[in-house]
């Protein structure tokens, strides 16, 4: 289990982390979600003990994580921008990763030689940015982690290597119960992916649930009403437009909920639909003063 | 064996479970085979196993599949509750029937409809 309590971090005055708390469940894929500048980055090198907190616990298993070689040789992390040494190719880098990694699995990394097309003798630096992802998950799949932090991980991959690259992953997670927190802005793959969702601004969580509970709890209602539209205060509205007479509202609460209210409305026509990630994401963020402006250019 | 269809409203879950109901009951798989492990659909589809795990709990609570702790997920043989499948969806079918008539659409109409249906299929 990762545990963020009450995190804060300060750069030069500015307040990166303003008391952040997350768990990821042991087993669990959990996505973190937030806008640019949102303290995702930041947050993700807390839990690899990159960055030391200002005030708060950063926690693996119940351990603090900073200058923490017991858990951090536990964990593998790709981040948004791939490191490599000087000149090291992927070989040079499986020797350097197997002296950190004890658990690190070589029949596996010859097995994965398949599923990556890369010269494993080629200075990592010269590939492409794509190919420097790809080696970076191969080397991270190869220690066997048991906790894996990806930040932004397909970004700069082609369509059929995200597939296989979340396909490795989520045989992981069947097969050893490998915990996965990922940040990304593709929020219609992480949909597919995760099970707990964290929404991140401006240095805090503004909320962590797991995702069919969130799916459950909010809909998009389309309705039309005859004549004056009725007293709807009995819903708990976030949002609503209107193209014409026919309303868009996104409604907090169950589907049966809703439809019983509703119903009790007697609407000319009345659907309700689930909402996807994205949506979800920008209308727990419209309040927050993130709204979404038709900007004039 | 499984394909998604990322446009389609409803959630993953439902989406397997119904492909597999389909499955069942069309014979595809039949009675006693094995279906793929949950890790197997996981790498295979690239999503959630909780999500493939999720679908075949309902299937099981269905009576669709039953489950050998560490031999994997079958279907079943149990037709009677494959048939309440069946049974509700004829009752959903009534009631949109009912409806329709209401709106003032012949039954003729509606039995023309059934039987190009079936020629196209």
């Amino acid at each position: 289990m990762i545990e963020l309590k009450n995190v804060t971090k300060t750069f030069d005055g500015f307040r990166a982390l303003d008391g952040l708390s997350l768990t990821v469940p042991t087993g669990g894929i959990y996505g973190l979600v937030g806008p640019n500048g949102s303290g995702k980055s930041t947050a993700i090198r807390h839990i690899t003990g990159i960055y030391r907190q200002d005030e708060g616990d950063v926690l693996i298993d119940g351990q603090n994580v900073y200058e923490n070689t017991d858990i951090k040789r536990r964990v593998a992390y790709i981040s948004d921008d791939v490191y490599a040494f000087l000149s090291a190719s992927v070989k040079d880098m499986k020797d350097f990763y197997r002296g950190i990694y004890p658990q690190f699995d070589l029949k596996r990394f010859e097995a994965m030689k398949e599923a990556f097309p890369i010269d494993e003798k080629k200075a990592i630096r010269h590939l492409s940015k794509g190919m420097q992802k790809q080696a970076a998950f191969w080397l991270a799949m190869c220690c066997r982690p048991d906790y894996l932090i990806l930040d932004e991980p397909v970004d700069g991959l082609d369509p059929v290597m995200r597939r296989r690259v979340w396909s490795i992953i989520m045989g992981d997670v069947a097969d050893h119960g490998t915990t996965v927190l990922v940040s990304s802005h593709n929020l219609r793959e992480l949909e597919d992916v995760c099970d707990h969702v964290g929404i991140i601004n401006h240095g805090k969580v503004l909320i962590e649930r797991s995702l069919s509970e969130l799916q459950d709890n909010m809909v998009k209602a389309q309705v039309v009403f005859e004549g004056e539209r009725p007293d709807l205060s009995s819903l708990n509205i976030l949002h609503q437009s209107a193209v014409g007479r026919i309303e868009t509202l996104i409604i907090k609460g169950s589907q049966e909920e809703i439809t019983a209210k509703m119903s009790a409305l007697r609407p000319l026509f009345f659907d309700l639909l689930p909402l996807t990630l994205e949506e979800i994401f920008i209308y727990e963020l419209g309040g927050d003063e993130y709204e979404l402006k038709d900007v004039v250019l | 064996m499984i394909s998604l269809n990322y446009r389609d409203p409803r959630p993953m879950y439902e989406q397997i479970k119904d492909s597999f109901i389909k499955l069942i009951l069309s014979g595809g798989i039949g009675a006693e085979e094995r279906l793929p492990s949950v890790r197997e659909l996981a790498s295979q589809l690239a999503i959630n196993p909780n999500t493939i795990q999720r679908a075949y709990r309902e299937l099981e609570q269905e009576g669709y599949i039953y489950t050998v702790a560490g031999k994997g997920s079958f279907a079943s043989q149990d037709k009677e509750a494959q048939n309440m499948k069946v049974k509700q969806l004829l009752e959903e079918f009534d009631a949109l029937a009912q409806r329709l008539i209401s709106y003032g659409v012949d039954i003729e109409s509606l039995i023309s409809r059934l039987r190009k249906g079936e020629e196209e299929q």
